[in-house]
């Protein structure tokens, strides 16, 4: 008992110490980005400067990467109750590639094609947020609009989660944009996005995305401001009616398991805010005043997620 | 009366300048965004043009009168013609320009040098004649020169506070390229009236 108590003695200021040796504050000033890295115990998170203060644009735990730690990239599995068989998945905005680690597990044979502008996130993602790319997994350099342009090929998943400081470019906002994105989904492909719904910018937002897509469904992430669309190109067959989705546990895989809930994410869906969206503008390349209607309301740059 | 309306006209095409930036960081947002490298590539245009433009003015306010009108009338038509190729045809451009070119720091600059540097070269070239304009009516040059710029500098940030928080939020970029044509034909047609009489003996 003694000698136990010894052993604690000494091993717990030792344990303390090294999880003091692994934490860190970094920050980095881009061409894109004004971005902080900042490691405690095992969770590495990676925010960018935003008006009023820091979002949180990606998290990781290194002891279970597979983790989503940034309770909206759960939410963007969504997409799987409207096309369940993602083998082709593009997706604009790398971060800490919080939502790339478990849908890899999950599906090691499907291709997710990532479309990242800084290079300086991709260097943090791979050297301080352990990610490490595969050919199933490979990372762009380039403007996501960019690439969509000059992709010519056909994707399943389309998810659209490019931030700068807590605010998406203007450009990814417009309805040209979503019709470049449109024409790249195969043809029972799905475009998801990642939309603040706390400005007067998200009912834009989804009159914009209504504008292009006939059909749209909308899922909160509880209590983050976070609100996933997830639209197709067809009218049919009808996604909108819940009742036509596939099974909360027939599209459960071995690694959702403990960190993924499809039932409760299929509880986060919520209607489409038809009444708040009346006064609402369409948002064009012509235009797009996204910077003033995402200041219209206060904006989720407090520390949550982005 | 006529130095009212001259001071009117300065103002205008300070705002027509400085406004321009900002619907022009507009018209490349779509295919290159709006981070730093596209403001470096758009500001180093604007103002390599105002350079470029007030060295032509400075030269164009020294020649003999018949010769200073035809360079006058000749850069209005520069200035009209371009803002009218920006309105109506400058979506078009970068839209070519960013899908012919790798991406980087070329399409862009080609895309700022090709649609702003004329119009932008072409209205800053009537700068120095206002000074020359107010010099010749007695103003010492120095005085009239920190006046015509001062005056222009209150339009140029006029500009830019009115088309960001005004006119973008309320209106289509196409719709605000095309008032600039209008307000630049109306302006520029004003100040040649002004600048007729023969200030060089």
């Amino acid at each position: 008992m003694k000698l136990a108590h010894i052993i604690l003695s000494l091993a717990l200021p030792a344990a303390l110490l090294a999880a003091e040796a692994e934490s860190y504050v970094e920050h980095f000033d881009t061409i894109y980005n004004s971005l902080t890295v900042e490691r405690r115990g095992s969770v590495v998170e990676l925010r960018a400067r935003a008006r009023g203060g820091e979002a949180l644009e990606s998290a990781v735990d290194l002891k279970d990467p597979l983790m989503p730690i940034v309770a909206y990239t759960r939410t963007l599995y969504a997409g799987l109750f409207i096309q369940s068989k993602p083998q082709r998945v593009l997706m604009i905005g790398l971060g800490g590639a919080g939502f790339h680690r478990l849908f890899t597990a999950a599906y090691p044979e499907a291709l997710l094609q990532t479309v990242e502008l800084d290079p300086k996130v991709y260097d943090l993602c791979r050297e301080r947020m352990q990610f490490k790319p595969t050919d199933k997994t490979p990372v762009t350099l380039m403007d996501g609009r960019m690439f969509v342009k000059r992709n010519r090929e056909k994707w399943d998943w389309l998810i659209l989660d490019a931030f700068r400081g807590g605010f998406v470019p203007p450009h990814l906002k417009t309805e040209e944009f979503y019709r470049e994105c449109a024409a790249r989904l195969s043809d029972r492909g799905v475009f998801i996005s990642n939309l603040h719904a706390t400005t007067e910018l998200f009912y834009s937002d989804i009159k914009t995305i209504q504008a292009v897509f006939p059909q749209v469904v909308l899922f909160e992430t509880t209590g983050r401001g976070n609100v996933i669309a997830c639209a197709v190109k067809y009218r049919e067959p009808n996604i909108v009616d819940s009742a036509k989705w596939p099974a909360a546990e027939s599209l459960q895989r071995p690694h959702f398991a403990g960190r993924l809930d499809l039932a409760e994410i299929r509880k986060e869906r919520i209607a489409i805010p038809t009444g708040r969206m009346r006064n609402a503008k369409v948002l064009s390349d012509d235009f797009a005043p996204v910077e003033f209607l995402d200041a219209l309301k206060a904006n989720n740059a407090d520390g949550r997620d982005k | 009366m006529s130095l009212f309306a001259f001071y009117v006209v300065v103002v205008t095409l300070g705002i027509l300048s400085m406004g321009f930036q900002l619907l022009a960081s507009r018209l490349l947002s779509p295919h290159f965004g709006s981070a730093i490298d596209v403001w470096a590539c758009l500001i180093s245009t604007f103002l390599a043009a105002f350079s470029a433009g007030a060295m032509i003015g400075g030269w164009i306010s020294n020649l003999e009168f018949a010769s200073r009108r035809r360079w006058q009338i000749g850069w209005m038509t520069v200035a009209i013609v371009a803002l009218a190729a920006t309105g109506f045809f400058g979506r078009g451009m970068v839209d070519t320009i960013a899908i012919s070119l790798e991406p980087g720091i070329t399409p862009i600059l080609l895309s700022c040098v090709g649609l702003f540097f004329f119009p932008v070269t072409a209205l800053s070239s009537f700068t120095p004649q206002c000074v020359q304009f107010l010099a010749t009516r007695g103003t010492p040059p120095g005085k009239a020169s920190g006046l015509v710029y001062g005056v222009s500098t209150m339009g140029n940030i006029a500009g830019v506070m009115l088309t960001a928080f005004v006119l973008i939020p309320h209106f289509r970029v196409s719709t605000l390229l095309h008032i600039w044509l209008g307000v630049a034909v109306v302006s520029l047609a004003g100040l040649l009236r002004l600048l007729r009489a023969p200030s060089v003996p």
